[in-house]
């Protein structure tokens, strides 16, 4: 017997805002199934969340009619997402570029993705820009 | 999401139930920004906030900047633990007045 089946889901979301409370209430609820606890799930759903605003706002640029490839995976030792879009790459000189705690408006998506998730990459190829994300679930005895 | 202001003394009280995130937070920055208009203090009731981004973060700190521009008060209160969460995350926080109730938010305002 090799290991049991894992849960993966593939969603195409349109770069439409109207649709990220879908996938913030599917994200949150595979990361309950798989066993992080309520804050864990939401701190999940929004850094998910977040990468979806980023390509919405800055490689759609706020267009509501493009699509977003979603997969969350559930992995041997945790969750993996994955997102890829057909809009422009993102700037990396943009990326976290503010400082944590400033006054000034904007440009916290990311910190906020860096801080929740264990793992992020941004890759960039003839499919897409793809956005990478995992993180590992602590058990504790 | 659902907006709603009040007058309480000289302030305005603006109580906010609901999600706020991209698709939402334009319309909480356009009302608070009208509110900041027409009061000397604004108090923004963040207890019914089931969820809130990084853009309604954003739009505290524009509403914030703009309210010491106008030499203006805005202030929070009673912000639920989703929010707290966020905040934390933020490390926004310190910028903000925060209190724990309406009354300790208005403060003088609402006699």
């Amino acid at each position: 017997m090799g290991d049991s089946p894992r849960l993966e889901i593939k969603f195409s979301v349109p770069s439409d805002p109207r649709y990220l409370c879908v996938v913030r209430g599917a994200v949150g609820t595979l990361a309950a199934v798989i066993g992080w606890e309520e804050s864990d799930c939401r701190a999940i759903a929004l850094a998910v969340d977040e990468a979806l605003t980023n390509v919405i706002r800055h490689a759609y640029h706020n267009r509501t009619d493009c699509l977003i490839q979603l997969e969350c995976r559930e992995s041997a030792d945790g969750l993996e997402i994955a997102l890829l879009d057909n809009g422009d790459a993102p700037d990396r000189s943009k990326i976290c570029a503010r400082e944590l705690g400033c006054d000034q408006p904007g440009g916290l998506g990311t910190h906020i993705i860096k801080q929740v998730m264990d793992n992020f990459s941004y890759e960039e190829s003839p499919q897409g820009n793809r956005f990478v994300a995992s993180k590992r679930l602590r058990k504790t005895q | 999401m659902k907006i709603s202001v009040r007058d309480v003394g000289e302030a305005k009280v603006v109580e906010v139930d609901g999600e706020v995130e991209l698709g939402t937070s334009p319309a909480l920055r356009r009302t608070l920004l009208e509110t900041l208009l027409t009061a000397g203090k604004v108090a923004l009731n963040l207890k019914a906030i089931r969820y809130i981004d990084s853009s309604g973060i954003a739009t505290l700190v524009e509403v914030l900047n703009r309210s010491q521009h106008l030499q203006k008060e805005f202030v929070l209160f009673g912000l639920s633990p989703a929010v707290q969460e966020v905040f934390r995350l933020t490390h926004v926080v310190r910028i903000f007045r925060v209190f724990q109730t309406e009354e300790e938010a208005l403060g003088d305002a609402q006699e």
